[in-house]
């Protein structure tokens, strides 16, 4: 048993050695570095930890600690991958790039589907029986890694994960300062898009003005209210936050103070105005197409529907200001990003971070970009010519100041899923400061009661 | 009555069948020879003793498998039974050789699943155990006696001649103890443990906590408002089920004798056509039917457009712009039993015209002779023979809806939000069965010991209520009542 404990304190040294490396070395060197320049940084890195953990670990270098795996890999690696239906394709040109880069180690590597959306219960439902490399939306970090579903990123072996990518995708994908996931997109969160045929440019700054024109024009602007991911761009701008206490388990919350009766007003009173209306994704859709919904507060994923029904008129832009208790606040969004997570329970842990890095290297994310228009996270590869011309991939970028991250426990979605389908239906005043009051008795109950 | 009469002529000697199991083994120990004896320790002495060498040697691997299976299997898991293991799962990456070690860690799900199979086991164990003590003093017995004593193969033999029902129930009996028995009893010990999303092996470890989930379902607290939603849920599953179970049955049968009809021209292809509707898969009609009922959907574009939704909103039934066919508690309960409606009735149709064609027609020619009409004959004669035929039919049909998952999710998922605040804060909706909530606790958010409990409260309301109403509905003398 003791030595057992020795052994665990020597390692936990050793990757905090390794961790403090990286922190120190990304600073230095923040322009995408050549793979060579990767690798040297990484060694370093390892190097230090070498130093810090003494004589027990060999001084080696990663270049070398993947051609020690390469070496001690015999028979064949099999690994399973799972990505959203549409993206099968890329991910499968993406594989075969990685087992041409090692031509020395037989892969068996198999691509099965599984929505980001929906990783999360798949894999919690038998963790040892999920894929080896996975996608998942950075929603999801957390019960993962709580469900010791996450492999941490400890180590990197081919480029510096943690500078490439942008910081928002990198605080997504870490609990503390520690990083679970390796970023794969930047553009999982929500923006506006818009028929300029309604709005001119300047209109879009403001929600008020926006309600005025749309009204004139008998349009409606969409807004998912029954989700607690769409409610935090209001309450996010009146400054309330919710947050899981890592420690307790427990989600903390503020949203029943007075900036948050203050913005539930506020969203209750746009409401009922009738032109700002709550929709349902497909609702919204169908809105869009039937010309009938003139602006829409939605994702990439909708984007391309109201791409093709606007024509020329689509444009996509940050979401707009709004009154909040009188003042001008703007709404805030959730920084949404897609990761690619390790089973830290597959037989080849080494071999899917591999896997992991290669997946989310830069030429990867420029490629997924090419073919499926996906923001990439990578600082790089997000700031090319074409990336930038992308306008849903472009708002997002400028929303992407105004985000705020979303680390809630289990029991926030049901509670604010109601809360925003009864601020829909604006309730009167004096029952808000009520109905926040519970919802927030719902957000913040513990998952297990503690004994009384 | 008959049982007990039977019991009580055929002598007071007799004594119930579970003591009779025990006194004759120990009838076995005492009055046994020395070879029966040693079978106490080696369960194969007494064949051997009787020439059935291959009996024996049977014996003797069974007992040594079972007592290495108690060593490497039943005991290191049952040790751990009384706490669900003690050590937390431990994992440390190296970057160096980027390999992974973990330490020896228990997972609470493994223990608790083995060791129900591990008591189950030994249960069966024991049993085997006695038997084979009476055999082999029977055998004893036969031997003194100067009686034949079987071969081997004319045991075999006998496996498909005179004992062919044990040969036969073996291979149905070890499916439902593995398919439903030890299921059934993990879930059961689920309900005491803590087993959420806090606990999760294999990485953490979750332990018993006694009755404190069912305090928890029963008792209202400050933060949990489990017992609030579980008495709306409760009440919601059984009006649906009561409205699901009789509409479509008598649905069923009105359409039945619509189609059966003399004056129904094509009667068959009316039929095929109600088939067809089986034919697709519930899901897909299901889906189907949701979307056009959704708040932008084709129905209420249509009624918007003959101005149903105006008139409606007129006297009141509709506040907003449309009609809230699947997003209102109110609107979706009757919608959801109308959709069902649709869904269930051909199945009933299916076998309320088989029922039908089978009815006597000598009683419904002597009725009508008699100058019944149509009324009296279907209210006196048909409905009785149906209700007859079909009461346990019934009843387990109103068991299904209680568990009627696939209707209840699939019209309502992703489309209704419950308004309710107190239902949201554990996760329920006003439109939830029982099944549909536990689905919930269970898929999105782990919460696998409440639905446990939820599960035993669900398995205790269809167990009382099948064996209440079919004590009712089948008396023995059913058959004779009817006539």
């Amino acid at each position: 048993m003791k030595k057992k404990l020795l052994s665990v304190l020597l390692c936990g040294a050793m990757v905090a050695g390794c961790l403090t490396g990286c922190g120190s070395k990304s600073e230095a060197n923040t322009e995408a570095p050549a793979a060579d320049e990767a690798a040297e940084e990484a060694a370093d890195t390892t190097d230090d930890a070498a130093a810090d953990t003494e004589e027990e670990a060999p001084a080696a270098d990663t270049a070398s600690a993947v051609d020690n795996l390469i070496a001690n890999t015999s028979g064949t690696v099999t690994l399973r991958v799972w990505a959203g239906e549409e993206d099968q394709e890329v991910t499968q040109t993406l594989i075969d790039g990685f087992k041409e880069k090692y031509p020395e180690v037989t892969f068996d590597i198999t691509v099965g589907v599984e929505s980001e959306s929906t990783a999360k219960d798949t894999i919690l439902t038998d963790v040892e029986a999920a894929a080896d490399v996975f996608t998942i939306a950075d929603d999801q970090v957390n019960d993962l890694v709580n469900a010791g579903a996450l492999q941490e990123v400890s180590a990197t072996y081919t480029f510096d994960v943690k500078s490439e990518n942008s910081e928002g995708s990198i605080a997504a994908a870490s609990i503390g300062d520690k990083l679970y996931a390796y970023p794969m997109t930047a553009d999982n969160g929500y923006f506006m898009f818009y028929d300029a045929s309604v709005f001119s440019e300047e209109d879009v700054a403001s929600l008020d003005t926006m309600i005025e024109k749309a009204k004139a024009a008998n349009k409606k602007i969409g807004f998912q209210a029954p989700s607690g991911w769409y409610l935090e761009s209001f309450f996010g701008a009146a400054g309330c936050t919710c947050v899981l206490n890592q420690e307790t388990g427990v989600n903390e919350c503020d949203w029943n103070s007075a900036n948050g009766v203050a913005a539930a007003q506020a969203l209750s009173d746009y409401f009922a105005t009738g032109v700002f209306v709550n929709m349902q994704d497909a609702e919204m859709a169908t809105g869009i197409t039937d010309g009938s919904v003139c602006a829409a507060v939605n994702g990439v994923w909708n984007a391309q529907t109201a791409a093709d029904a606007w024509g020329e008129n689509y444009r996509a832009a940050k979401l707009p200001t709004v009154k909040i208790g009188g003042e001008d606040k703007q709404l805030r969004s959730v920084i949404g990003c897609k990761l690619i997570g390790v089973n830290p329970h597959s037989q080849f842990v080494g071999w899917a971070m591999l896997l992991a890095e290669h997946l989310t290297n830069i030429e990867s994310q420029v490629y997924r970009f090419e073919q499926r228009g996906y923001g990439p996270s990578n600082i790089a590869a997000a700031s090319t010519d074409e990336v930038l011309a992308n306008p849903a991939v472009a708002a997002l970028a400028a929303q992407s100041q105004f985000g705020n991250l979303q680390r809630v426990g289990a029991n926030f979605w049901s509670p604010t899923e109601t809360l925003g389908s009864v601020l829909a239906e604006s309730p009167s005043a004096d029952e808000i400061q009520g109905i926040l009051d519970t919802a927030v008795e719902g957000i913040t109950a513990p998952v297990e009661e503690s004994a009384e | 009555m008959g049982k007990d009469v039977k019991q009580m002529t055929s002598g007071t000697k007799e004594r119930p069948a579970i003591i009779k199991f025990f006194t004759d083994f120990f009838d076995a120990i005492v009055k046994g020879d020395l070879a029966v004896k040693l079978s106490l320790v080696f369960m194969g002495a007494g064949y051997f003793a009787r020439k059935q060498i291959i009996k024996g040697i049977i014996m003797m691997i069974t007992e040594v498998v079972f007592i290495l299976t108690c060593i490497v299997f039943a005991a290191p898991n049952l040790a751990k039974f009384g706490t669900l293991g003690t050590v937390q799962y431990e994992q440390i990456f190296d970057p160096l050789t980027m390999q992974t070690t973990v330490d020896d860690y228990d997972n609470s799900f493994m223990i608790l699943l083995y060791s129900v199979i591990a008591i189950f086991f030994i249960f069966v164990f024991v049993l085997l155990y006695i038997h084979n003590m009476k055999e082999v003093y029977r055998l004893q017995l036969l031997s003194e006696q100067g009686k034949h004593v079987n071969t081997f193969r004319e045991d075999i033999k006998d496996m498909f001649g005179k004992k062919f029902h044990i040969t036969l129930l073996t291979l149905p009996t070890l499916g439902v103890v593995l398919m439903n028995i030890l299921p059934i009893m993990v879930l059961v010990f689920v309900a005491f443990t803590n087993y959420d999303q806090n606990h999760m092996p294999p990485n953490a470890l979750f332990t018993w906590v006694g009755l404190k989930n069912f305090k928890s379902l029963f008792s209202n607290s400050m933060t949990s408002t489990f017992s609030y939603s579980f008495g709306k849920v409760l009440g919601w599953t059984i009006i649906w089920a009561v409205f699901a179970t009789f509409t479509t049955f008598i649905g069923g049968i009105l359409l039945a004798m619509l189609i059966n009809n003399k004056t129904t021209k094509w009667p068959k292809m009316w039929r095929t056509l109600f088939i067809i509707a089986i034919a697709v898969p519930q899901f897909v009609t299901l889906l189907l039917v949701r979307n056009f009922f959704a708040d932008s959907g084709i129905v209420n574009t249509i009624c918007s457009n003959i101005g149903l939704t105006g008139f409606l909103k007129n006297i009141g039934l509709v506040s907003g712009e449309y009609i809230p066919f699947l997003t209102s508690p109110g609107w979706a309960k009757v919608m959801i039993i109308i959709i069902n409606i649709w869904v269930g009735v051909p199945y009933q149709m299916l076998i309320a015209t088989g029922v039908l064609m089978n009815i006597p027609t000598d009683q419904i020619e002597s009725a009508r002779i008699d100058g019944a009409n149509k009324f009296q004959i279907f209210g006196h004669i048909t409905m009785p023979y149906i209700l007859f035929i079909q009461g346990p039919a019934l009843i387990t049909d109103f068991v299904k809806n209680i568990n009627n998952f696939n209707v209840i999710y699939l019209l309502t998922q992703d489309m209704y939000f419950t308004n309710d605040q107190l239902l949201a804060n554990s996760h329920a909706k006003e439109v939830d069965l029982l099944v549909t909530w536990l689905f919930r606790l269970t898929n999105e958010y782990y919460n696998y010991k409440m639905a446990s409990v939820i599960g035993i409260i669900v398995f205790i309301i269809c167990a009382a209520f099948t064996i209440i109403s079919f004590s009712k509905l089948i008396k023995g003398d059913r058959e004779e009542a009817y006539q």
